[in-house]
Order: structure tokens, then C-alpha cells, then sequence
């Protein structure tokens, strides 16, 4: 892989240039979170920032989109979420995030409304450093080398810039004086120790080749009860895992009953419906066996497969499920690690 | 090509006790207001029209709750009119806030606070409660007020014979959707988990918390709820008003069992 | 499987073909028997399956669900459906007329593995609906019967009219390379001329079968497996032998949507036709 710098000064203008024919997505602040946004404003850009509140995901397959359009002449697809764009910023959890996806959406039948839009779509991706909930270490997803055009590690003073597709080297030669195709040995050293420090810098760890054999082992352990049992089925979990992929489709008939469209949305396994059939029978009523399902997605099924857990240590679940229920909780609980999480000191009555 | 009157169905669209909201919202579909009245026969709309007639009709969508004996008759005769009835916004789906006090003492008291010993000429006020304490209910349609989408999917749907094909889960997946911060997590008492979506989670949108003013979701996890926010040190007493507030009939049962209240 | 599964239909295989319904009338006081052809000639006429397979049904309004294809590949052009109330799709088209318009795509799923059955004893066992699915592979046994060795049926329903193909499995009595048993729970007409008991007890009526090379193929309601499953292990056919067709919530039918996932694989790929050991074997199948 040709590896170039980057001067920390010209990224802006270089992102610029790029993003002439297509939206650039970046990290943005909102709050005191982060999102996936198109930018105008280059200075709103984020580079020192953890994980996003929703995956990159959303910028493939948005949340709810249109299919296609039905009508008296038949169906007409609709590929209206497909744009040209660049998405910067996405860090090395996320593109493996993505390279499961890929995997997924291009196993048995192709998905075109996924795949259209990731041929559209350039992966500028970033390096970060990990915070406390972050544990891509464990699930080997904190080194990327594939799945990115560009690729730019942040060395303080300058970028390196790792380019990883032909389209990627496109972008480069628009503005090649922007860059310095000469890496000294000290430009090497100063990755080298960044490398090496960031790798220590993961503050918690978790073993996930134990896992598979455990989710089999401990499928009717009273652990997944009182899963179940402090659960608020919010969907929150799937909403910002980067490789979910599962969602529900909804027929928009317009009012007069000739045209309309077929809706796709996001769902998650961990809601009522998702396993309900037509006339009412549920065949996971229980939380308990979605979060089941969900888990066994997570840590066993996709290992069985291709060899890697489908967690990519975004720690997203981590940050966002309200009662604790999340890759950390649960994986230390089927190891039997003792961790505090709000699902354990759950009681099933309340009191005053 | 507009056909003719009789070939369409027959509606009615009431008010019981209520701000009117949804009625008012029907009306604020501006752009599909010609279309609401093409597709089908509006026979009685009271905020819309004044030659309203109410006879037999296909379907009936009633908005607001029972409070007065009057509205008791009128609802009856509303569902010997229709072959379908709906029930439209908070107040219709579980009673709204005029529901809150689910007590029949309670409800005494508190109407004493407020009306003395005023007397009600024209009828006679009972304690509110959803249409569905009178009469079967054909399909729900939830909402303070209901929301546009979902009004003109449902009312296309009933008018072809479909049932309303809702969102059933809770707003945490449209707030999660809009990209928003779980307010929870920042100890803000939101009631999100454990009320119906549809309303695109507009309040979480402006940072303040779900109020749960579209009702319980089916699966709401109320115990897991009342605890996380008793955690977070919220009141007991405080929580339970909350949830309280806008869920009427469909949390009584939840609040009436408290462990905590038991002595 | 990988790359093979190309969509008979599209190249966007969510797209749905339209399709009309050709004829539609009562098998049942709550199923419905539906002829439907596909609206572009090249294609219905192109358009292939196994038994066992599966389409998705599209009512503009109402939305789309799976339904198993009842016809028969031997006889192409024509798909038929055997639907039962269940749910907005099903509602849907019980109200539509002859002549209609619906969406269709597909085929999905497995299928029955008709390669290895070939040459083999063929037991088909149906309860209720279970005739949906079934129908399909007995009838292309029947159609292709020298690559078959015997075939039986035993069909078996609550009651005389809720018995669904009636007339025609009745006809099917007459042929003498078919052994047919039919059976009610419930005789409550007096002129029930078969078996009466449940399913099961058309076991006793069979001739002595040749269990290795035997397969037995099931579908009915989730009650049936489990009794008719002790039967036919009890009768020493190999498990990987005894085949059944399960059915799932499904919103794609091409293994994307997730909804019909068990551990990690998906009933409208990896089924709906399942063995007796898949289901041993597995969490959560029945």
C-alpha cells in the first residue's frame, strides 16, 4: 500500500477540493455527542472524536427510505438515497462495521439499495483514540487495512495518509502538492510509538474466543431471564450497532388507492413484532429470547461463519442502553466476571 | 375523476371530551384536505361543516374521552350508526389526562376542589374514561395529537378494508433514528421507553423529555422503567404522577399494584 | 449457495412482478384456493420452482407476505396459492375478485430435495394447511411418477369441511399408483366415509415400509410434529429422511430483512423445508 503525508494544514482545503462533486460526511458535534452530517462548513468538521451516536450505516441505508414506487403501470424502483458521496472521519471499528455488512448484503441474493449506494460512496477513515467504553482491541477491529480509498492516521503534525484504492489515489492526484510522497525514518518512528500507545491506551478488555462455546453452553442459564426481566425493548442496542442490518418495510398506499410506495425502515430483533406472524402467533414473545437472538447474532453466529465475532468494539452499545445491557455486561456475565450493571441490581417489584 | 356521493364510503368525525386537537389536525391536512373529502363521503364533521348528518354510517372517528352522561348516549348511538369505529388520539385511545385519577373517591374529591357544589344542569358529569369503557373499539389511533402520516395512512387503510398499520414500538426507536442523545442517560426522567411512537419523537428532538402523552406501547416495561428513574433519584410519588399523566386506563392496573403502596 | 441465486424475475429481486389473479374460489370456509399467472407471458411461462418453495405475495395497501406455492413445475404458466385468514395480506386478497392485480416474486427458499427423493418411497403427511406446501410435491410426484417408487398420502383435517382439496384427493383414491388415507378428528356430518381419529392412526393402514429408503415429508399445525415426528422415528426412518416445512415472519424471502433468523441461519435461505435433525440440532425451530 502506498503510504503518503498529509500537512495537518491542508486537510481542510483537500477535503474541500474533493467534495466539490459529492456530500461530504463527517463528524459534527451535536451536544455533547457526535453525528454523521453533510458539511459546508469545513471548520465544523470533528477530528478528535470517539464514536458517533448512529453508525455509518445510515449513510447507505438511512433509517426509512422509499423502494419503490408502485402504481397502475407496475412497480418502479427507487434509488433516490443514492448520492454521490465521501464519507470522512469514519474510523477503523466502523469500516470493519462496514465490511460486515458488505458480507452480508452480498451473500445469497444481492441487496442493490446497500450495494448502489456503497459503490457511490468513498470511506476517508480516520484514526481515534479509544475512551473508556471502546474495546475494538479485543475484537481485533482497531487496525484496518482494507475497506477505505484513504486512509489518515493523525501524528499531530501531520497525517499519514494510507491509500487504499484506485479511487483513492484519484482523489490525491487533484491536489498532489498537497502531499509529501517522502517518509523519513523519523516520520516511521513517530507512527510506530503512536501505534504502540495507542494499543495501551484500551482501559478494559474482553476474551471473545470464549464466547461462541459459551452462548451454546449458557443458552438456558437464568442470566437471560433476568436480561429479559430489566429490558425496556427500546431497540436503542440495534439502532447503533454498526452491523445490524435487519429492517421492516411498511406499504404506503396514497389516498385515492391507486399509487404508493413500499417503505423500508430500520428494526430491531429486540422489539415485540420482529418475529410475530400474520395472525398473532410470536415466536419470540419473550425478551429474554430476543436479547438471545441478539446475542447469538453478536457473539457466535457470524464467528461460526467468517472466523470473527460481528461486533466490531464500537462500545455504541455501551453508551447507550439505559439499563446496562450491552456486549460489556453481557460478555462478562456469560464469563462469569463480575461487573455492576442497573440489569443486576434489577428487582422485579418496585418499592418505595 | 370525482364519483359520485353514494358510491363512498360513509363517515363521521366526533368530538367527546377533549382540546379538539385531532379534529383540528384532520382540517390542518391542507394539501390532502380535497383529497380526504374525494375519497370519501364526510356525512358528519362538526368542526369542518354545519349540514352534518348523522345517520347510518361506515365509519365513525371519535375523538376525546367520556366525562358526561350526555357524551355516554351520544357515543352509544354513534356505534349503532357505524359499521367501524376508531378511536382518535390520547384522550379517546385511554382516557388523556382528564383520566388521570382512575379512582372513583379520588375523582369525587378532586371534582369537588374545583366545581363546589355547582350544579350541572344539563347533564350529568361522570368520571372520564376512553371510549372503549362504553363501546368495542375497531382500531385505535393514537396521538396528542395524532399525527399527519399516520392519520392519512389509517384513514386510507380503514377506507380499503385494511387495519392501521402502526409503528408498535416505543419512541426510543424514532429518537434513536433522529440521532438524538438518550436523555435517560443524562438522568433526564423521559418517558420515551415506554410510550407508543408515531410522533417523531419531536420533544427529544428540542432536548426535553417524553411526556408519554401518545399511551403505553404494548410492551411497555414499566417496573424496569419506574426503577431506572427511582435510580436515577427521582420520587417515587414523582414517577408515578408522571406516568400517570397521559396513559390513563392503560397504566391503572400498573400503578393500582405497586409493591410500594402496599402496607 | 453463494452468488448462485439469481431472481427469475428482476435483477432488483425485491421488485415485484405483477401478476393477476386468474381465478379465486372457497376450499374451505376460511381458505381460499387462487390461480395466479404473471402478467409478462415470457416470464410466466419461464418461470420455474421447486415444491417446497415459496413467493411473496404483494397487495398494494395491505403490504406483502409469504405464501407456499400449491401448484406444480410439471404443469407451468399457472401458480396456485392456498391461503388461509390470517392477517392484512391474507384479509386483503380474500376480498379481491377474479381478474385483480397483486405483485409476486420469487421463487424462495429450498425447496424439497426431489434429487435425493428420487427413486425413494415418498410419505406425504398432511394436517390442515399443511396441504399448502404439500400439494405441490405430491402432485409432481404423481406427475413424474416412474422416478418415484411409492407414494402415500395421509391427510388429515378437524373435520369433513374443513378438509382443504377434498374433492381432489378424493379423485386421487382411484389411482392405484397412489396409496391415499384420509382422515377427520371429528366426523359431525354422519357421511364420512374414511378414517376417523386423528392423523396418526392413518399409520395403521399403511402398508410395510422400507424406512431407509423412505422419506417423509410433513407439514401441519405445530401440534401435529411433534406426534406424527414419535411415529415416524418409531418406524426407523433416518432422521435427515423426515422432511418439514416450517414457516417463520418473513419481509424479503431473500435473507436480508432478518426477521425469520434462528441462530444464525434464515428460514426463507436455509428453509423453509427442514429435516428432523436440522430441528434436533437447532434452537428454536419448533
Amino acid at each position: 500500500m502506498r503510504v503518503i503525508k498529509l500537512k495537518k494544514d491542508n486537510l481542510f482545503p483537500f477535503l474541500e477540493v474533493i467534495s466539490e462533486k459529492a456530500d461530504l460526511w463527517a463528524p459534527v458535534k451535536k451536544g455533547d455527542k457526535h453525528v454523521f452530517k453533510v458539511v459546508d462548513d469545513f471548520s465544523k468538521v470533528e477530528l478528535n472524536t470517539t464514536r458517533t451516536i448512529l453508525p455509518p450505516r445510515k449513510i447507505f441505508l438511512p433509517q426509512t427510505f422509499s423502494m419503490f414506487n408502485i402504481s397502475e403501470k407496475g412497480y418502479e424502483e427507487d434509488f433516490s438515497h443514492v448520492t454521490k458521496k465521501i464519507l470522512f472521519g469514519i474510523h477503523p471499528c466502523d469500516i470493519h462495521g462496514l465490511l460486515t455488512l458488505d458480507n452480508f448484503f452480498k451473500q445469497d441474493y444481492l441487496d442493490p439499495y446497500y450495494l448502489e449506494a456503497r459503490k457511490n460512496t468513498l470511506i476517508l477513515g480516520l484514526s481515534c483514540w479509544p475512551d473508556e467504553y471502546c474495546f475494538a482491541k479485543s475484537t481485533n477491529t482497531h487496525i484496518i487495512e482494507e475497506g477505505f480509498d484513504l486512509f489518515f492516521t493523525d501524528l499531530k503534525d501531520f497525517f499519514l495518509v494510507w491509500i487504499g484504492s484506485s479511487k483513492g489515489d484519484d482523489l490525491i492526484r487533484l491536489k498532489p502538492e498537497f502531499f509529501d510522497e517522502n517518509l523519513t525514518d523519523k516520520d516511521i518512528q513517530t507512527y510506530i510509538d503512536w501505534q504502540t500507545a495507542r494499543d495501551n491506551a484500551y482501559k478494559w478488555s474482553i476474551n471473545f474466543t470464549a464466547l461462541p462455546d459459551l452462548m451454546e453452553l449458557k443458552y438456558r442459564d437464568p442470566l437471560w431471564e433476568k436480561l429479559g426481566d430489566a429490558c425496556l425493548a427500546c431497540g436503542s442496542c440495534t439502532n447503533v450497532c454498526p452491523t445490524c442490518n435487519c429492517y421492516n418495510i411498511m406499504d404506503k398506499q396514497f389516498l385515492g388507492g391507486k399509487d404508493g410506495k413500499m417503505i423500508r425502515y430500520w428494526d430491531a430483533c429486540t422489539l415485540e413484532e420482529y418475529s410475530e406472524v400474520a395472525g398473532g402467533e410470536n415466536f419470540r414473545k419473550k425478551r429474554a429470547d430476543r436479547l438471545k437472538l441478539w446475542y447469538t447474532h453478536k457473539l457466535q453466529a457470524y464467528i461460526s461463519k467468517y472466523g470473527k465475532p460481528s461486533c466490531v468494539g464500537c462500545g455504541r452499545c455501551i453508551v447507550t442502553c439505559p439499563v446496562d445491557i450491552n456486549v460489556r455486561t453481557v460478555g462478562k456475565a456469560l464469563l462469569g466476571e463480575k461487573e455492576d450493571a442497573f440489569w443486576l441490581r434489577f428487582n422485579k417489584e418496585v418499592t418505595k | 375523476m370525482e364519483k359520485e356521493n353514494n358510491d363512498k364510503l360513509k363517515i363521521g368525525i366526533y368530538e367527546l371530551t377533549g382540546c379538539a386537537g385531532d379534529a383540528l389536525l384532520i382540517l390542518d391536512c391542507e394539501k390532502e384536505l380535497v383529497d380526504i373529502f374525494n375519497a370519501a363521503d364526510i356525512q358528519s364533521f362538526l368542526m369542518a361543516k354545519s349540514d352534518n348528518i348523522d345517520e347510518e354510517l361506515d365509519i365513525a372517528l371519535v375523538e376525546g374521552s367520556v366525562s358526561t352522561e350526555r357524551e355516554k348516549e351520544e357515543l352509544l348511538d354513534i356505534r349503532k350508526r357505524a359499521k367501524t369505529v376508531v378511536a382518535i388520539g390520547i384522550c379517546s385511545c385511554f382516557g388523556g389526562i382528564q383520566a388521570a385519577f382512575l379512582d372513583q373517591k379520588e375523582w369525587e374529591k378532586n371534582f369537588k376542589k374545583v366545581y363546589g357544589d355547582a350544579k350541572m344542569t344539563h347533564t350529568k358529569p361522570v368520571q372520564s374514561k376512553p371510549i372503549d369503557a362504553y363501546i368495542k373499539v375497531d382500531y385505535y389511533l393514537p396521538g396528542c395529537p395524532i399525527g399527519k402520516e399516520q392519520f392519512l395512512s389509517t384513514f386510507n387503510r380503514i377506507l380499503r378494508g385494511n387495519p392501521p398499520d402502526l409503528y408498535r414500538f416505543p419512541v426510543c426507536v424514532e429518537c434513536k433514528w433522529n440521532e438524538n442523545d438518550c436523555l435517560l442517560n443524562k438522568d433526564i426522567p423521559c418517558l420515551g421507553p415506554i410510550t407508543r411512537a408515531g410522533c417523531g419523537s419531536i420533544c427529544i428532538n428540542h432536548n426535553l423529555p417524553c411526556v408519554g402523552c401518545w399511551g403505553l406501547v404494548e410492551e411497555a416495561n414499566l417496573t424496569s422503567e419506574f426503577q431506572l428513574l427511582q435510580e436515577k433519584g427521582f420520587d417515587y410519588d414523582f414517577i408515578k404522577k408522571k406516568m400517570a399523566n397521559f396513559s390513563g386506563t392503560g397504566i391503572a392496573d400498573f400503578l393500582g399494584n405497586l409493591k410500594g403502596d402496599k402496607k | 449457495m453463494n452468488g448462485e441465486n439469481k431472481h427469475l424475475t428482476h435483477d432488483n429481486p425485491f421488485l415485484p412482478e405483477p401478476a393477476r389473479i386468474v381465478r379465486t374460489y372457497y376450499l374451505t370456509e376460511d381458505v381460499k384456493f387462487f390461480q395466479v399467472r404473471i402478467v409478462d407471458m415470457e416470464k410466466a411461462l419461464s418461470f420455474n420452482y421447486s415444491p417446497g418453495q415459496f413467493g411473496m405475495i404483494s397487495v398494494l395497501g395491505a403490504g406483502d407476505a409469504p405464501f407456499s406455492i400449491s401448484s406444480t413445475p410439471s404443469r407451468p404458466g399457472l401458480l396456485e396459492f392456498c391461503i388461509g385468514k390470517a392477517g392484512t395480506v391474507t384479509n386483503a386478497l380474500f376480498r379481491m375478485k377474479e381478474n385483480s392485480l397483486i405483485g409476486f416474486r420469487g421463487p424462495y427458499g429450498n425447496g424439497f430435495p426431489i434429487e435425493k427423493m428420487k427413486d425413494k418411497d415418498i410419505i406425504i403427511i398432511v394436517g390442515g394447511l399443511g396441504a399448502a406446501p404439500l400439494r405441490s410435491v405430491l402432485l409432481y410426484c404423481l406427475d413424474n411418477r416412474d422416478q418415484f417408487r411409492r407414494v402415500s398420502l395421509l391427510h388429515g383435517a378437524k373435520k369433513p369441511a374443513e378438509m382443504i382439496f377434498r374433492e381432489e384427493f378424493f379423485a386421487l383414491k382411484q389411482r392405484e399408483d397412489l396409496e391415499c388415507h384420509l382422515s377427520v378428528d371429528k366426523d359431525d356430518t354422519g357421511k364420512w366415509t374414511e378414517n376417523i381419529g386423528v392423523v396418526t392412526t392413518l399409520f395403521s393402514l399403511l402398508e410395510k415400509i422400507d424406512p431407509v429408503n423412505t422419506y417423509a415429508l410433513v407439514c401441519g399445525p405445530p401440534v401435529m410434529y411433534k406426534f406424527v415426528i414419535k411415529e415416524l422415528v418409531n418406524l426407523n426412518i433416518p432422521k435427515d429422511q423426515i422432511l418439514m416445512t416450517l414457516e417463520r415472519r418473513m419481509k424479503c424471502g431473500i435473507g436480508k430483512c432478518g426477521h425469520c433468523a434462528i441462530d444464525y441461519i434464515y428460514t426463507c435461505l436455509d428453509g423453509p423445508v427442514f429435516t428432523y435433525w436440522d430441528v434436533i440440532h437447532m434452537r428454536e425451530l419448533i
